[in-house]
């Protein structure tokens, strides 16, 4: 504390508690905000560059962190304060740390001309170098504008405080431009990235809340620590967390909550919010969680969160994170939009994603996992490590109902108007007892083994642990 | 200040389980819709009064639609 010594007064006879009377926009003081009290060494101090740079710890294991200081010209980027970045992202490389940024910064010093445009590319160049190598973090605490919007972009994980906004261009360019009238928030705010554009994982209620979630980011991807079977207890009964009729969506998230050791940390949760990804810890060791979740869109897969998806699976991928697949999908969205979306260059990389993982990687089916989303869901054809179902689990094509409406539509068709329905009824129970269920996948190796709901927890992180370890030699562009 | 409930997807209103004028907490069950052979309740994000359910049992909507409105 006192670093700037300026701020702080004493009395000498009579010491009072000081109060911190620093501007809380000082990048000294978020940094030592962000990491363990005491802990902070400076690399490149405050001066007129606009970028402060530390390294320090953060819960017990060393990070690298940099800062851009909003009381300098607004944060805005020159070559120096860009040269504070790179030196720190280099260093966090060459010694294997994690490194975070906290930003708020207007941008490319415009005084500076080309000169600063360079050096902002040089600070993006050097994060593609440590992409995949090194976790990186990007904490956005204030406006952070054209180039400065990228820097975050460019990084593995996102947290955003309320007054975090970021946008390419700000609301005079825009409304000069194309007559939009919209303000920075609605532009570029929480709401905006955190359920629209999926720019940020991590939206948060202040930005001592941003700094705490980055910490427990950093903590979760560089200290994964390692399984401990033994210590997952005797297991509860998880299916009672799914609603008993097999047709009835539910929240995911509790049973997420019961699978790990303790609810995990959910990454972009109102962005494509019909799958689940979050990081979290089984057996006490970081995982990296995938679940579809059937309250939202049914569960379907469609473009935007198998794009969600790809991502996560990279990142956990490039950072060694093993990975935990829960099912329950009734298939991919149809729809003109989904189509024209690009549902089929985005749902192609998830595929790329999990076929290229060396992670463990674990599939559970819990309900159903049919069609094209049952590959794109860690199939065992994609190189699964196990796949494991539940007993009640429908592993097929498509229900067994839909299915024989396919395949028998002239006999049904062919059936009187009144008994139709009884013939349709009676074709899909022979279908589901030859194609349904899950013993053709079992007798097909597609299925591993059925697991009850009570060993669940157990079986996943013994299949995990005895897996070998892997980590996949590849950048975390973010898709 | 009110919160819209819309329809994320094309589907059929299966049952309306609350009722206009009703007191809800965040998390509760406005209506269910039936859509890729499954029931999916709607929920409400916050609490407050249901001002008005814009649907009936049967009906279609798309997404977009209006389903409720909680003020």
């Amino acid at each position: 504390m006192g670093l700037t010594g300026d701020n702080v007064t004493s009395l000498a006879d009579a010491p009072v508690p000081v109060v911190d009377e620093r501007d809380y926009r000082n990048p000294e003081l978020r940094l030592e905000n962000l990491f363990d009290p005491g802990s902070l060494r400076q690399i490149s101090g405050r001066s007129t560059s606009g970028v402060v740079s530390a390294r320090g710890t953060i819960k017990g294991g060393a990070a690298v962190g940099y800062a851009t200081d909003a009381t300098k010209m607004g944060g805005a980027m020159g070559s120096e304060g860009c040269r504070h970045i790179v030196d720190a992202i280099d260093i966090a490389v060459r010694e294997r740390l994690p490194v975070i940024g906290l930003w708020h910064s207007g941008g490319a010093r415009l005084a500076e001309g080309v000169e600063a445009l360079d050096a902002v590319g040089l600070v993006f160049a050097a994060m593609v170098r440590a992409s995949g190598r090194v976790p990186q973090i990007s904490v956005v605490l204030g406006p952070a504008a054209g180039g400065a919007a990228y820097g975050p972009a460019l990084t593995d994980l996102v947290v955003m405080g309320p007054a975090g906004r970021v946008f390419v261009t700000g609301p005079e360019v825009v409304r000069s431009v194309t007559g939009e009238d919209v303000d920075m928030e609605r532009l570029g705010g929480p709401d905006t990235h955190g359920r629209r554009s999926g720019v940020v994982h991590v939206v948060t209620a202040s930005e001592a809340e941003a700094l705490d979630r980055a910490r427990e980011l950093t903590a979760l991807l560089s200290q994964q620590g390692r399984f401990d079977v033994a210590s997952v207890g005797p297991g509860a009964d998880l299916s009672a967390l799914l609603p008993p009729e097999r047709q009835r969506a539910y929240d995911v998230k509790p049973l997420l909550a019961g699978i790990l050791d303790a609810p995990p940390l959910e990454l972009h949760v109102r962005w494509a919010p019909n799958i689940v990804t979050a990081l979290g810890r089984l057996a006490g060791r970081t995982v990296g969680v995938i679940a579809n979740n059937p309250l939202r869109l049914g569960g379907c897969l469609d473009s935007v969160s198998a794009e969600k998806a790809a991502r996560f699976v990279r990142m956990c991928d490039a950072f060694g994170v093993p990975l935990v697949v829960i099912v329950d999908v009734p298939g991919y969205l149809p729809g003109v939009g989904q189509e024209w979306d690009g549902v089929v260059r985005r749902g192609a990389k998830l595929l790329h994603a999990f076929a290229e993982a060396v992670v463990p990687r674990v599939t559970l089916v819990t309900r159903k996992s049919f069609g094209g989303a049952y590959i794109a869901m860690n199939a065992r054809s994609l190189g699964a490590t196990t796949v494991f179902a539940w007993p009640t689990a429908e592993v097929a094509v498509m229900g067994a109902k839909a299915a024989v409406g396919i395949l028998h539509r002239k006999k049904l068709a062919a059936a009187p108007v009144g008994e139709r329905e009884a013939l349709h009824a009676r074709l899909a129970d022979e279908h589901e007892k030859l194609a349904g269920g899950v013993n053709r996948a079992l007798q097909l190796g597609v299925v591993d083994e059925v697991v009850a709901p009570v060993d669940t927890r157990r079986m996943l992180a013994e299949a995990l642990a005895a897996a070998p370890p892997g980590r996949g030699a590849h950048g975390n562009i973010p898709l | 200040m009110a919160e819209e409930i819309r329809a994320e997807m094309v589907a059929s209103v299966w049952k309306v389980v609350a009722e206009q004028g009703a007191t809800l907490l965040a998390g509760d069950t406005v209506v269910i819709l039936e859509s890729m052979k499954m029931e999916i309740p709607v929920l409400c994000e916050g609490p407050g009064i249901l001002v008005e359910v814009a649907v009936v049992e049967g009906d279609v909507v798309q997404e977009g639609d209006l389903i409720a409105v909680l003020g």
